[in-house]
């Protein structure tokens, strides 16, 4: 529609008929009509090129490895290099008290050898445990519980460096540490029984009381004898087996678990 | 403000576990930097299990646990089975494996140059001779070459070369006696028979 305005002189010369003889060719039509102004774009990218899109790191790709658009105050020191090699790395100081040697023997060596392994005794018995605290008794399942740990680590290690021979010894040390804790529980459980067997007794028993409200032990036949001081020094000297009182009752520990 | 933080104690869990019945291994791993420490865990024990673990009875304070369980190859028949059967197939248990970082750096000993007092010479010995044995028995040994395919192939080649020449029969006088006639085995007492 925008080209016939401009056809329109052009089209009205050409019908006239005075000047007939000054009709050019019909083929050169297209080039006597007005230039073709494109209005739209060919594309439909815009035509600003720079900045785009006002970021700053355009072109900034750690995955092409650019590098930054602008040095930096430290781009003149040299990155340090990686030391591929372990032999030449610097040796790390080891505190002597670090935990992890409780993870190991010795700490000359990683292992133990099978002779060291094979000096060990016999594992803790249960009426050797039975006279002892539950403090003690605790600590010895921690001692087992970190042995248990250092055999393992040993034998892990053994097996990875191809060692040798030494599995049957550090398996015979890990079954005392384990026999020892076997007789730990069983003590434990011994004295848990009997502790559910006193209290049940204790329910019926007027003389202890449970609610925890006084003194647990209220001793209620027990009268004292009464020995006047000047018949003790008289028999004293002549029948002294007869005088000596017969403890009445051992007085049972103070010491009562709290319930459960 | 920074001592403060350093100082301060980690906060732990409200249970209390008296007697723990698991064990921890300690795994060499020199690849990893050495305030890191790997261990064999039990599958049961979880970050914080460790963290309290290490700190109460080893006195070890961690920054971090990082956790990760690692599944078996699966292999034919049980393990240690002497002749494994085919076409039967076990997955061993998986492991659990925990990398604790640590305040302090830590090092494993070093490791034996000789193993002498472990009879290492004796123990591979008998090992490759009980894996020779064992190879014996497994279903696909008769379809494996055996050791004297190696020496044949070696004499067939030095005969394409002509370095030797085939014969069907033996030497001229290969097998006569050169010479004075020597007793072998000397040291060998023989009973003495008859009178």
């Amino acid at each position: 529609m925008s080209t016939s305005i401009a056809m329109r002189p052009v089209a009205r010369r050409l019908l006239k008929p005075t000047r007939a003889q000054h009709i050019p060719p019909a083929f050169l039509l297209p080039s006597l009509l007005a230039p073709i102004q494109q209005k739209s774009s060919f594309s439909s990218t815009t035509f600003n090129l720079y900045p785009r899109d006002n970021n700053r790191e355009r072109g900034v790709s750690t995955a092409r490895r650019t590098g930054l658009r602008q040095p930096l105050s430290v781009s003149k020191t040299p990155l340090p290099k990686p030391v591929l090699d372990p032999s030449k790395r610097s040796r790390v100081e080891v505190d002597e008290d670090h935990g992890l040697w409780d993870f190991f023997h010795s700490k000359e060596k990683p292992m133990n050898t099978p002779e060291e392994d094979f000096e060990h005794g016999r594992p803790w018995c249960v009426e050797e445990l039975r006279g002892k605290s539950w403090e003690d008794l605790h600590a010895l399942w921690w001692i087992c519980c970190k042995e248990r740990n250092r055999i393992a680590t040993e034998a892990f290690e053994r097996k990875r460096l191809e060692a040798g021979y030494g599995d049957s010894e550090s398996e015979r040390r890990d079954i005392t540490v384990r026999r020892t804790q076997r007789a730990i529980k069983q003590v434990l459980t011994e004295r848990y029984y009997s502790w559910q067997d006193a209290e049940a007794i204790a329910k019926n028993d007027p003389e202890v009381d449970l609610s925890g409200e006084g003194p647990p032990y209220n001793p209620t036949d027990f009268v004292e004898k009464y020995v006047p001081e000047e018949e003790v020094s008289l028999e004293s000297g002549v029948k002294p087996e007869q005088d000596i009182p017969l403890d009445p009752e051992v007085k049972p520990e103070q010491k009562y678990s709290p319930t459960l | 403000m920074a001592t403060q933080r350093a100082i301060r104690p980690p906060i732990f869990g409200k249970k209390q576990v008296f007697l723990p019945n698991f064990v921890l291994t300690l795994l060499r791993t020199p690849s990893s930097p050495p305030n890191f420490a790997t261990f064999l865990v039990p599958l049961s024990l979880n970050k914080l299990d460790l963290r309290d673990y290490l700190f109460h009875a080893y006195g070890i304070r961690v920054h971090g646990v990082r956790s990760y369980i690692q599944m078996k190859k699966i292999t034919q028949d049980k393990p240690g089975s002497k002749r494994p059967k085919p076409r039967k197939w076990f997955r061993p248990k998986s492991i659990k494996k925990m990398m604790v970082e640590m305040e302090r750096p830590f090092v494993w000993p070093e490791e034996p140059k000789e193993f002498d007092s472990w009879d290492k010479s004796t123990f591979d010995a008998a090992n490759k001779d009980r894996t020779q044995h064992e190879e014996m028995f497994r279903p696909d040994f008769r379809e494996k070459p055996t050791g004297e395919r190696a020496s044949m192939a070696e004499q067939a080649k030095a005969l394409l070369q002509g370095k030797e020449s085939w014969r069907s029969t033996p030497k001229e006088n290969e097998w006569d006696i050169n010479g004075e006639e020597v007793e072998v085995e000397t040291d060998v007492e023989l009973p003495k028979t008859g009178p």
